[in-house]
């Protein structure tokens, strides 16, 4: 048996996925190219070019697959398509689609594999391959692991290109002038005479034409919307209140509902008594559901107003009641019984801090909410033939499985309708707002139901991001870094979240050690190593998953073993950096910062570098200690991402990204008392507001091989460059997040 | 001396439904003069203090910051009012953001809901910057609220009469939502008040 | 009750505790603004009422007075406001849930300040949280849209 079929066979050596919504590991075969779900359904004069492209008589239609949350997916998809396909994209549609497993996600599985993104060796590879196509075989629609762009960069472009070749071929049979002969753009393939003819024409001719399937793909240097500044598809409705999200989705005759289920997550509703809620005006129906109380009524307010004024007695919940219990269990997991991983181990760490001075320091992250503004929504209707849902999510696929359990309907009569999101940050990787919106439609079927969560049973019924705790353990020698021991524990997101969905996923987790195992370092003496705590309260994949705490950890704990050498901790980390894509954002980043000038008093600079999600990011903070406390005056980033596809929107990206990750770390956690989130609203948990902005210049690097989406790179580095600034500025390190436990912020 | 007025007072808490109690009767009635000792004065000005010092009545005497606080069981740590509210020399915030954008007038006087902005059947504003008692002590409040250029050249009675027709002060004996009340009621407040003022309006350090 | 909303006058039979935003929402049909937090801690749901920014989600149905703008009675993809042409040209948003609070807020914001500084747009601005971090380019946007209030 070849290697690569020993791998397939037993893959849950690879563990788990990149990003949750993640993957399950089957035994199956992946046999033949999976059918164009647009061939399905057309019409006769339509044709499917491709799974990404459809033409008819009204239009071109841009097929965008992964989901829009605010990052602009939309818009970088169309764009990609249309490059190649020559139209403009203010004569498109763009339609998110039906799911369909030819969606599949390709680039996540590549990241899922347990090998560093800076590893191109002939295993490396040849095993992403491998990891391709069991996820092309699993059907795997999933928007997350920042892999829109890597995962469409060449697919969207060959679908946009056989689109155009075949459209031309169709144009050359109707007018008979050879194809070569035949040029397009605008929407048109341009006769020699001038005459164009619009591609809407040609759709029923190619219709019956076989695809070109011999296409080349343009040089950049060609481009015309490819990594220049455009207009995003989506601005002016977004800048005028007309872009309808998920919240604002209605239909006739639909009811309203919410839901309370117990605050203790996973726990029992023991009793409810809805004798205050039946007699409110426009009740309809209270019902129980799965771990809860719903109400439906005749519009949304009535319906939150109503759930909340039923009594309920909740149960315990599988957790410790207080935080005291969750860290104590993190504490408990740093031991060879847990142990979950140890990829990175290189050198004699142990002989190594035997022979030195040891330095050592424990660091924290709490749980976070994700918290996009929009609270959570979904629309479904149960007819005898079919089930409609209309809802923003990131997991279509799982969510047509989940509703085909709730309602019994065959899952091929389950549509699931993908609506504009209000963010997500990995909300939206969830499926309980459909389940719980799938059960009530139930009780009421041949009518539509839309349910929509009260911020505050959004906030403490939220999937949050990981608890974690880390412990270093290092030594320096003649003013450089010699020995560095991170053990890093924390419960597995993506059993926990994967769980939810019914799936288990043996093997180790790489989240658990994400944004710190893989950095491109060159230690003499360096190990990483991942304790597996177990589950506490439910976590899920929170913007950048393991890395968000990881990166923390581990370039703080590399900053205090730098400054114990003596060292500068920029040029130290420039001379540990292998790899040179990598070390050139800390190089520009230096030169953006006008790193080593002379700074004001009460001034401190940090720097910081975390590789994840095959992104190297260098980050430079510039804080003062003002006697209010701290405030952050400026940002620099700089990124390596194989080339910036969309300017305008990489910039706004990678700002927002900051502020998100600071935000967080400066004000934010998720606590847990008698088993329940303490916080109910943005009160309680704001992130960042705009006077604590500050200001952030961005530079997009493209001297790496691979093209890497950016959702997520820019969150790890930031929280460790605030730390080592504030560190610079006052001489005090903070360890543990959010920081204004320790120090106050303006 | 007898007014008449109604203190919202609600109940319902996180469903938002608001529920009135009946009307409460203020009595402004002034002990005899000379019937207060110094000494009785001095300790109804302790409970005065307390009143002046809690969150309900403190959060909003700020100085010439011009920034609200939240402070209180509720709220942890004392921080300024979150959002970077300023409510400028105007005291009502229209250099910014005017504080009736979320504490809009509220004709029934009621906004219950937990964390929600305070509303009265008033325009929300801070009390004019002279009245900074925020982080003040007993002695300083008490030496500011007895000189008239400090007090809005108020006696007592006219003070007391101040407790009674500022709706916004009546809010901090119902300020709803589950925030903790002004200690004591207002009617005990109100006499502290002309109890203090009969008996010379001492402060401690006198 | 009667309220006028964009110059549309309108009669609702609703309780008098229900707030502005859901009269808009469910009764109306008008969902520019937005439900994100329903205690005036995000600014989405921010409408103009009697010429003044509100959080639409506090504003009790029995306190309506005077008309009511939302971000589709302030200008359109056809006919724009000032504001939403800066928020255009520096493509602000990214989920774009909080720009209609956003915008309403610059907008009534400006009418008191027309020449704000950054400090001055941080006090008036911070009351609206958005959660993808577009701050530097709201901040940008205010300035931009000043200037063409300014007719500069």
């Amino acid at each position: 048996m070849s290697k690569l079929g020993k791998i397939a066979r037993r893959t849950f050596l690879f563990g788990s996925v990149a990003i949750a919504g993640g993957v399950a590991f089957g035994v199956y075969k992946y046999k033949a190219p999976v059918k164009n779900p647009l061939l399905n359904d057309l019409a006769d004069g339509e044709a499917g070019l491709t799974p990404y492209v459809k033409i008819d008589a009204n239009g071109i239609t841009l097929i965008t697959p992964r989901a829009d949350s605010g990052q602009g997916a939309y818009h970088v998809q169309a764009a990609i398509i249309a490059e190649e396909l020559d139209v403009e994209l203010d004569q498109v549609r763009i339609d998110p689609g039906m799911p369909d497993k030819a969606y599949y996600n390709t680039a996540l599985g590549g990241d899922g594999a347990p090998f560093a993104p800076t590893d191109d060796s002939f295993g490396a590879n040849s095993t992403r391959v491998v990891m391709d196509a069991l996820m092309k075989f699993l059907g795997m629609q999933v928007t997350g692991g920042s892999t829109t762009v890597p995962d469409g960069y060449d697919k969207l472009r060959i679908a946009g290109a056989v689109a155009r070749e075949t459209l031309k071929a169709a144009a050359s049979q109707k007018s008979g002038v050879p194809v070569a002969d035949l040029k397009t753009a605008n929407g048109a393939v341009q006769l020699p005479d001038g005459t164009a003819i619009v591609y809407t024409e040609l759709a029923a001719i190619a219709a019956t034409l076989d695809p070109v399937k011999d296409v080349t793909l343009r040089d950049p240097s060609q481009w015309r919307l490819m990594g220049k500044p455009t207009q995003r598809v989506d601005i002016v409705a977004k800048s005028t209140g007309t872009l309808p999200y998920g919240i604002d989705f209605t239909m006739d005759n639909m009811v309203h509902a919410s839901v309370r289920t117990n605050p203790r997550r996973g726990g029992e509703m023991l009793s409810y008594d809805a004798s205050g809620a039946e007699g409110m005006r426009g009740v309809q129906q209270v019902l129980p559901i799965t771990g809860g109380v719903a109400v439906i009524a005749d519009n949304t307010w009535r319906a939150i107003q109503a759930v909340n004024a039923i009594d309920v007695e909740w149960g315990a919940a599988p957790y410790p009641a207080e935080m005291d219990g969750h860290w104590q269990t993190l504490s408990d997991s740093f031991n060879d019984d847990q142990l979950d991983s140890r990829q990175k181990d290189e050198g004699d760490v142990v002989a190594a801090l035997d022979s030195g001075e040891v330095i050592e320091a424990e660091y924290r992250a709490p749980y976070l909410a994700h918290a996009p503004l929009e609270p959570i929504t979904a629309v479904v209707h149960v007819q005898d033939d079919r089930v409609d849902v209309w809802t923003g999510t990131q997991i279509p696929r799982f969510l047509q499985t989940n509703v085909s359990d709730i309602t019994g309907m065959d899952y091929d009569k389950v549509f699931i309708h993908v609506l504009m999101m209000g963010g997500s940050f990995g909300h939206r990787l969830e499926a309980r707002v459909v389940k719980e919106a799938a059960e009530i439609a139930m009780a009421v079927k041949g009518t539509p139901v839309k349910l929509t969560y009260s911020r505050e049973e959004d906030m403490t019924h939220n999937d949050t991001r990981q608890i974690a705790m880390a412990r270093g353990r290092g030594t320096v020698k003649n003013g450089q870094v010699e020995a560095y021991d991170l053990g890093i524990a924390m419960p597995s997101v993506i059993a926990s979240q994967m769980g939810r969905q019914g799936l288990s996923v043996p093997g180790p987790d790489t989240q658990i050690v994400a944004g710190a195992w893989e950095q491109p370092l060159s230690i003499p003496n360096y190990r990483v190593t991942g304790y597996r705590a177990p589950e506490l309260g439910p976590i899920s994949s929170w913007r950048s998953v393991g890395a968000s705490t990881n990166g923390f950890f581990h370039d703080v704990f590399l900053d205090e073993l730098i400054v114990a050498a003596g060292a500068d901790p920029m040029e130290e980390r420039m001379r540990l950096c292998w790899h040179d894509p990598s070390r050139k954002t800390l190089e520009t980043v230096a030169e953006m910062s006008n790193w080593g000038s002379e700074l004001g008093p009460n001034k401190g600079r940090g720097v910081s570098f975390c590789m994840s999600f095959g992104v190297a990011v260098a980050e430079v903070i510039e804080v003062t200690n003002t006697d209010a406390g701290i405030r952050i005056d400026n940002v620099w980033v700089a990124a390596e991402v194989g080339k910036v596809v969309d300017p305008v929107n990489f910039e706004n990206m990678v700002q927002g990204g900051v502020i998100w990750a600071l935000g967080h770390a400066m004000n934010s956690e998720i606590t847990y008392s008698d088993g329940m989130v303490e916080q109910s609203n943005y009160h309680a948990f704001e992130g960042m507001r705009m006077y604590q902005a500050p200001n952030i210049m961005v530079a997009g690097l493209e001297n790496g091989e691979h093209i890497r989406g950016m959702g997520e790179p820019m969150v790890p580095p930031a929280a460790a460059a605030l730390s080592n600034a504030i560190f610079a500025a006052t001489g005090q390190r903070i360890r543990e997040m959010p920081m204004n436990k320790f120090i106050d912020f303006v | 001396m007898k007014t008449r007025f109604f203190i919202a007072a609600a109940v319902a808490g996180f469903t938002g439904t608001l529920a009135w109690a009946a009307s409460d009767e203020i009595t402004i009635l002034p002990p005899a003069e000379g019937s207060v000792s110094v000494e009785q004065g001095l300790v109804a000005w302790g409970r005065i203090y307390e009143v002046a010092s809690h969150p309900r009545c403190s959060n909003c005497h700020v100085g010439d910051s011009n920034r609200p606080m939240w402070s209180g069981p509720s709220y942890g740590k004392a921080r300024p009012h979150g959002m970077n509210i300023n409510a400028g020399e105007s005291r009502i915030g229209a250099e910014h953001i005017p504080c009736a954008t979320c504490h809009v007038t509220n004709k029934t006087g009621g906004n219950s809901g937990a964390h929600m902005a305070p509303q009265v059947a008033a325009e929300w504003q801070l009390p004019p910057v002279e009245f900074e008692w925020n982080g003040k002590s007993s002695i300083e409040v008490c030496n500011q609220l007895r000189d008239p250029e400090r007090n809005g050249d108020r006696t007592c009675m006219d003070i007391a009469g101040h407790l009674d027709h500022d709706v916004i002060l009546h809010w901090a004996w119902a300020p709803g939502g589950g925030r903790e009340p002004a200690p004591y009621s207002l009617q005990e407040h109100v006499n502290d008040v002309l109890a203090w003022g009969v008996s010379g309006m001492p402060c401690a350090n006198d | 009750m009667k309220l006028t909303v964009n110059g549309t006058a309108h009669e609702v039979d609703v309780e008098d505790d229900m707030p502005l935003l859901w009269v808009l929402r469910d009764e109306l049909g008008i969902t520019g603004p937005k439900y994100g937090c329903g205690i005036a801690q995000c600014g989405a749901c921010t409408v103009h009422m009697d010429g003044g920014a509100v959080r639409s989600c506090q504003v009790a149905a029995a306190d309506i007075e005077g008309e009511i703008i939302t971000i589709e009675g302030l200008g359109t993809p056809d006919a724009l406001h000032a504001v939403q042409e800066a928020w255009i040209e520096h493509q602000v948003a990214q989920c774009g849930y909080c720009q209609s609070g956003q915008i309403m807020a610059a907008a009534s914001f400006l009418e008191t300040n027309s020449e704000p500084n950054d400090a001055d747009i941080d006090t008036a601005m911070s009351a609206n949280l958005c959660r993808c971090g577009t701050y530097p380019r709201i901040r940008a946007a205010v300035k931009t849209a000043a200037q063409k209030l300014n007719g500069a």
